[in-house]
């Protein structure tokens, strides 16, 4: 596989922010990468660094195997889906979608012909001569990826594209855009701060915070086993419990601080008496008949979607649970649940990484 | 907002008042009603919009009529006083026009507006573009260009005058020392330059009101539009061209009339640099229009003027409304 993009040791600077902090990516020809992280954490700075419209203070930036520090960004063959989307509001769908045809000096029948054959992929053949303001969120989102479309470039680039429609049209466009991304063989990067539409939509997640990457993988990857304590809480909904523990004198148990101290079972061996944090997601832990459980916990609120039934403990450390089976809480219950050794995640109890 | 949240609110606590069967219909007469809707309805609307319309057909629309009216009248020393004049029909027009000074003037008139506008409009842009590229200071220093647009006529006239001065004014000095000229121009004097030298100090006076509104069209174009179209691959000039132009329009249209309408009521720097001397030939039609009403008493062919220039503003105006309706915003 050829490398479509490498970054080696970015670093960007805004005064004395460090807001890239040593980046180290690369993403391989046909890859869809997500960026994900809350607000803040970079990941939109990285991708205005790849598009050009931010410039790297150190390190090597590639992309097609060229390196692109410093060619500004229409050099770079690269088209970018803003977030606003940002079309040319004085011109129709079909001037939107010629734009840097013309610019380029494609004839104008050629790239009349281009705009009618991307517009009818993505369902916009009866809009080619209307204005972005006659149009309605989802129509002006295809219209802002033709325009990617068109141009055939090196890589696309999606800067929350999806931020701005209502959900059910979000989980569509999801669809469409992974759709369209395997069709077109084309190298995709996403930003995204909503970690399912990452999980949903890509082959590799990069997970950012405080512009460093605490992790990077395959989806399952980091829900199986996330490097660290914010990963582990960042992916997965609803987010993992997080319960101080110690290590038992056995190596092989923790005692777990949730009400009453509480013992599980571990898979592997630890240093006895090490304290730690514990993370049980809450698919993991299951209801058992009382006494089988290595839990035993005071049920605080119940809410109900139908399909699943999320419960909150009314313990110091919060715990959810999310039960499939439909057998009946109520709050004040006391119910027995259990885990199985090697859903258990570990972290150091400082340095937050996994165990 | 506030209009309409007075409007309604109590409107309907009138109309559930006058609903039939009610007691109060019985008790209140229509003057009771007429009230009421001046206090709460429709009424109050309407007395906000009767005050500016009053005064606005008070003060500009009588005037203006009677302007027109006087146009088509004869009109001397004895007969100001009244109002119903001998009529002459169009006879005021055609004396006017056979007077050889009259296509000389209308033509320095275009020349004024044209030279104007088009000085005030490039001069402007180029600086609304310069302060655009926001290096440190430029709000400030964008700032201190207005001081040009504050001053009165009179006073930019009279600071025009000492640097145009033919013997010792600054623009001779520095036109000389660049080589660009080899004699003095008597700016004022000069019929070949006198309506040049009130273009100039026009020019400085309105580059600053055409810097100001273009600033602000400037500004009011999102910033990922010129993103999008570099990453299109557009470099600076075609972004320039495809996007700031377009997204400009309607504000460049706004501007060119308001241009129009301004530079038509300049006065004041005739009045001070040239008194539209020597022999007319920087004389444009606003200041010859005062000068026969007001220092030949000839107001007839003063309103006839004036109603000819009324017909160009007009046309302004229909230009400058159409451009800021048809405003283009995503």
């Amino acid at each position: 596989m050829t490398k479509q993009i490498e970054l080696s040791g970015v670093n960007k600077y805004y005064g004395a922010f460090h807001a890239l902090k040593n980046i180290e990516l690369s993403i391989e020809k046909g890859r869809f990468v997500a960026l994900v992280g809350p607000s803040g954490c970079g990941k939109s700075t990285l991708l205005r660094s790849l598009a050009g419209l931010e410039s790297i203070s150190t390190g090597d930036l590639k992309i097609a195997g060229e390196l692109m520090n410093n060619v500004p960004p229409r050099k770079r063959d690269i088209a970018m889906v803003f977030q606003s989307y940002a079309l040319y509001p004085h011109m129709t769908v079909e001037q939107n979608l010629t734009y840097s045809l013309r610019i380029r000096g494609v004839p104008k029948a050629q790239a009349r012909k281009a705009a009618e054959e991307v517009a009818a992929t993505t369902g916009l053949s009866q809009l080619l001569g209307r204005y972005p303001r006659e149009l309605s969120g989802g129509q002006r989102q295809r219209v802002a990826m033709s325009r990617a479309i068109i141009r055939d470039p090196k890589a696309f680039l999606f800067d929350e594209p999806l931020s701005n429609l209502d959900a059910a049209l979000r989980v569509h466009m999801r669809k469409e855009i992974r759709t369209l991304h395997d069709r077109l063989g084309a190298t995709s990067v996403y930003v995204t701060h909503d970690q399912i539409e990452a999980m949903t939509m890509a082959d590799h997640v990069v997970v950012m915070k405080d512009g460093v990457i605490e992790q990077q993988g395959a989806p399952l990857e980091l829900y199986d086993r996330p490097a660290n304590r914010f990963v582990a809480g960042f992916i997965g909904s609803p987010a993992m419990n997080f319960v101080p523990a110690m290590v038992g004198e056995d190596g092989r148990s923790l005692a777990v601080d949730v009400g009453e101290k509480q013992t599980i079972v571990l898979d592997r061996q630890l240093q006895p008496g090490r304290k730690v944090t514990a993370g049980l997601r809450p698919e993991h832990l299951h209801f058992v008949e009382p006494g089988q459980g290595v839990f035993r916990l005071p049920v605080g609120i119940v809410e109900s979607t139908g399909s699943a039934t999320y419960i909150t403990t009314s313990t110091a450390a919060e715990v959810t649970i999310v039960e499939t089976s439909r057998r009946p809480v109520r709050t004040g219950d006391i119910i027995d649940v259990s885990i199985r050794p090697a859903d258990v995640h570990v972290f150091d109890d400082q340095t937050g990484l996994r165990i | 907002m506030a209009l309409r949240h007075h409007h309604f609110l109590p409107e309907g606590v009138v109309f559930r008042a006058n609903a039939p069967g009610s007691p109060v219909r019985s008790i209140g007469g229509p003057m009771k009603r007429l009230f009421s809707s001046i206090r709460d309805g429709n009424g109050f609307d309407i007395v906000l919009v009767a005050f500016p319309l009053g005064f606005l057909f008070l003060m500009a629309g009588l005037p203006l009529l009677y302007n027109i009216l006087m146009s088509f009248q004869e009109v001397d020393m004895f007969s100001l006083g009244t109002f119903l004049r001998p009529f002459v029909g169009f006879k005021n027009y055609q004396e006017l026009f056979a007077q050889p000074e009259t296509w000389p003037i209308l033509g320095n008139t275009a020349i004024f507006v044209i030279g104007s506008i088009a000085g005030q409009f490039l001069i402007g842009f180029g600086l609304a573009l310069f302060f655009w590229v926001n290096f440190p200071g430029a709000s400030w220093l964008r700032g201190l260009f207005l001081v040009s647009w504050v001053m009165p006529g009179l006073v930019v006239g009279a600071i025009w005058n000492w640097i145009l001065s033919g013997d010792f004014g600054v623009l001779n000095f520095m036109l000389k020392e660049t080589g660009i000229i080899s004699g003095n121009i008597f700016w004022r004097s000069d019929p070949n330059y006198s309506l040049y030298a009130v273009i100039i100090a026009n020019v400085w006076l309105g580059t600053a009101f055409n810097m100001i509104l273009l600033s602000v069209g400037l500004a009011s174009i999102p910033g990922d539009l010129y993103e999008a179209a570099e990453l299109d691959g557009a470099n600076a000039w075609q972004r320039f061209w495809t996007i700031t132009l377009p997204m400009m329009r309607s504000t460049i249209g706004a501007i060119v009339s308001l241009g129009l309408i301004f530079t038509l009521q300049q006065f004041d720097l005739f009045a001070a640099i040239t008194s539209g001397g020597p022999n007319n030939s920087s004389n444009v039609t606003q200041y010859w229009a005062w000068d026969l009403s007001f220092r030949q008493y000839d107001f007839a062919k003063g309103a006839t003027i004036s109603v000819i220039m009324i017909v160009f503003v007009m046309f302004a105006s229909v230009v400058y409304v159409r451009s800021t309706r048809h405003e283009v915003r995503g």
